[in-house]
């Protein structure tokens, strides 16, 4: 099969998105929206992408290597690996989020009522 | 401990008898029982809860945990009870681990949990209690099903639990269970150090068996009867009961599994 080329069009347009999306994250994680790690994995959206665009000798050695016809498909794969491995560790985060959230709450409530305790068991409390 | 507020604040007169009055030296060895009632919007029903625990006679202590009512629950309850109000709500789980924190970091004896919503007759502590003596384990439950009197659910959910017991009873070892769902348990302290570090959040009855039995904890049963709610609906009805069913049997696979920490 002939290798194809991506034309200049396809160059521009995809690393003027690569940039103006890269600018976004940059701004939101220099904001503290994002902290460095969600700044590295939602770029690799853009990342991936200019990188199949601007090294297409390169996407087509590594779609040889892993047997894939169409560099386009490796492109995808390694986009959805990144997207559930970022995935991975939200669900993960999430979790420990919502257990400290859990016992925040608990220990709020149980060092108010030690605090009431005390007060009333203070002389004139 | 600093609490001496509400029902029943008194030391209970050993394990023999934590009802009626009796010697200061008795009260001295008695164990510290507490009755942790978590609630959520049971303004209608926590006074009565607390006023039958009070006609009791027993010396238990109270803690009515408010998982985030938007009603009068607190102020209804502070009136007799020591009161932890949940600025969010946890679901039942959170704060029947809140209730079991405090019984842990309190040094009580005993932990038992009381529904606010007036299912579980407090006389039936007692009945624990005795159990317990009889046949010391770390979790002994009020069962409904082991002489069906009372108030023992829909047929539905009966079946469900059925189960849920089949589950527990082939996957793990500690004791034969017939009530995976009651929420009337009495913990002793190996129980309540265990679920002070981990308590399920979600469908916390039958997953905390599992979690338990899996640490090696020893559960027992004791028949008691329960009533129908006096106020409140479930939360766990029509397409909700079998995705409950789905997940409390893939929890207490993964509990067989993996050990919880």
């Amino acid at each position: 099969m002939t290798n194809v080329i991506p034309s200049p069009e396809t160059v521009v347009v995809i690393s003027a998105f690569a940039l103006i999306y890269m600018l976004v994250l940059l701004k939101k994680t220099l904001q503290g929206k994002f902290d460095l790690y969600d700044f590295l994995m939602l770029s690799m959206v853009a990342i991936i992408p200019a990188g199949f665009t601007l090294f297409p000798r390169l996407a087509y050695l590594v779609s040889h290597l892993t047997g894939v016809a169409f560099p386009f498909v490796v492109m995808f794969g390694a986009l959805f690996l990144v997207v559930f491995a970022f995935m991975h560790n939200m669900t993960a985060r999430l979790h420990r989020l919502e257990r400290q959230n859990c016992a925040l709450i608990q220990e709020q409530s149980l060092l108010a009522l030690e605090l009431k305790a005390k007060e009333s068991s203070e002389p004139g409390g | 401990m600093g609490m001496g507020l509400g029902l029943g604040m008194g030391l209970g007169m050993g394990l023999t008898d934590t009802c009626g009055s009796g010697v200061a030296a008795a009260q001295a060895a008695a164990p510290r029982i507490l009755l942790v009632i978590p609630c959520f919007n049971e303004e209608a029903s926590i006074g009565g809860v607390l006023s039958e625990i009070a006609a009791t006679g027993c010396h238990y202590h109270t803690l009515v945990v408010d998982d985030g009512s938007s009603d009068a629950t607190s102020e209804v309850a502070s009136c007799r009870s020591p009161v932890a109000r949940l600025a969010q709500n946890l679901g039942i789980g959170g704060a029947v681990q809140t209730g079991i924190k405090y019984a842990a970091r309190q040094n009580f004896d005993f932990c038992v949990q009381i529904d606010g919503d007036g299912q579980h007759d407090p006389r039936a502590v007692e009945t624990l209690l005795n159990a317990y003596r009889k046949q010391p384990a770390n979790i002994t439950i009020g069962s409904r099903f082991i002489e069906h009197e009372g108030f023992c659910s829909t047929r539905m959910r009966r079946a469900g639990i059925r189960l849920i017991v089949l589950a527990l009873n082939s996957l793990f070892s500690g004791g034969r269970i017939t009530d995976p769902t009651s929420g009337m348990r009495l913990l002793d302290r190996s129980a309540i150090a265990f679920f002070a570090k981990v308590y399920p959040t979600d469908f916390p009855e039958p997953i905390s068996l599992a979690w338990a039995m899996r640490a090696g904890l020893t559960v027992s049963e004791v028949p008691v009867e329960m009533r129908a709610r006096e106020t409140g609906v479930s939360s766990i009805d029509g397409l909700k009961s079998a995705s409950y069913m789905v997940r409390v049997l893939g929890y207490i696979l993964l509990a067989r599994l993996v050990r919880p920490r």
